[in-house]
């Protein structure tokens, strides 16, 4: 028998592999999301202590912030709260009106919650 | 005269530190992304500076016009029954009774603050303690 001459080994076509392996990469870049989330925990109405001591409503407009109904400035805001509350655990009522955006609220939660006070419950 | 040679078939460029890099890549986003259900919609959370990490494997979305939505149902009740189905599917799995699932929602900073107000007596009665709402530092 006869076989021809052993022709040297063809080296293996790599395009395929790299297609997949860009549809991979592709794939993984889109369907992903990066970065760790932050987060507020919000109180649910109805659990833990009931509400004690004087009211303590706070009225978030799209221009200013009221407390139990009456303007108050921003900056004061938290000091005023202050004062109507015993303890940190003391449940602080916001309410949005006049569509008063989540960013708004967010804001006025966040300078409560740099005040010390803990629980902040939203309200209708 | 003299003439060149023709020029000859030059060689194949050297793919193999392009595999390299593309692989590198690829390892890369396999280990730094988690991997999300697709949104119902698109919703920018509002941004707050301090705050927890997040965590919690069930989101709830929260639109700009105060629309409901979860996973690819929206509406409130399609919402809501998609989201304790599948807390009940992940009670099966764990005891949920020492340990409750954590709720995020992820809502849109346009939202109006009156239709979180709403939402969070709802989940309250559905059983669900520990609420957080997503934000993004500034």
């Amino acid at each position: 028998m006869n076989f021809g001459a052993s022709r040297p080994a063809r080296r293996p076509n790599l395009t395929p592999m790299i297609d997949v392996v860009f549809l991979l990469l592709v794939f993984f870049m889109l369907a992903s999301r990066f970065g760790v989330d932050r987060a507020l925990d919000l109180a649910i109405a109805g659990q833990g202590n009931g509400y004690s001591g004087p009211p303590r409503l706070v009225d978030i407009r799209p221009d200013g912030v009221a407390l139990n109904g009456v303007p108050t400035a921003q900056p004061e805001l938290a000091a005023a709260v202050g004062a109507l509350t015993e303890s940190t655990n003391d449940i602080v009522v916001l309410r949005a009106r006049d569509d008063a955006q989540l960013q708004r609220v967010i804001e006025i939660m966040t300078e409560l919650r740099d005040a010390g006070l803990t629980r902040l419950v939203l309200v209708e | 005269m003299e003439f060149q040679d023709p020029p000859r078939r030059r060689p194949p460029e050297n793919m193999l530190p392009m595999i390299n890099v593309v692989f590198l890549l690829l390892i890369f986003f396999l280990m730094s992304a988690q991997l999300v259900p697709p949104e119902p919609f698109p919703v920018e959370p509002p941004e707050a500076s301090g705050g927890t990490d997040a965590e919690g494997p069930l989101a709830l979305y929260l639109g700009p016009e105060g629309e409901i939505g979860y996973r690819d149902q929206t509406g409130e009740e399609a919402a809501l029954a998609a989201l304790l189905a599948e807390r009940e599917a992940l009670c099966g799995m764990q005891d949920c009774n020492s340990n409750p699932i954590g709720l995020q929602i992820r809502a849109d900073a346009a939202t109006p603050g009156r239709a979180l107000a709403a939402l969070l007596p709802t989940l309250g009665s559905k059983g669900f303690t520990q609420v957080e709402l997503i934000t993004v530092e500034p």
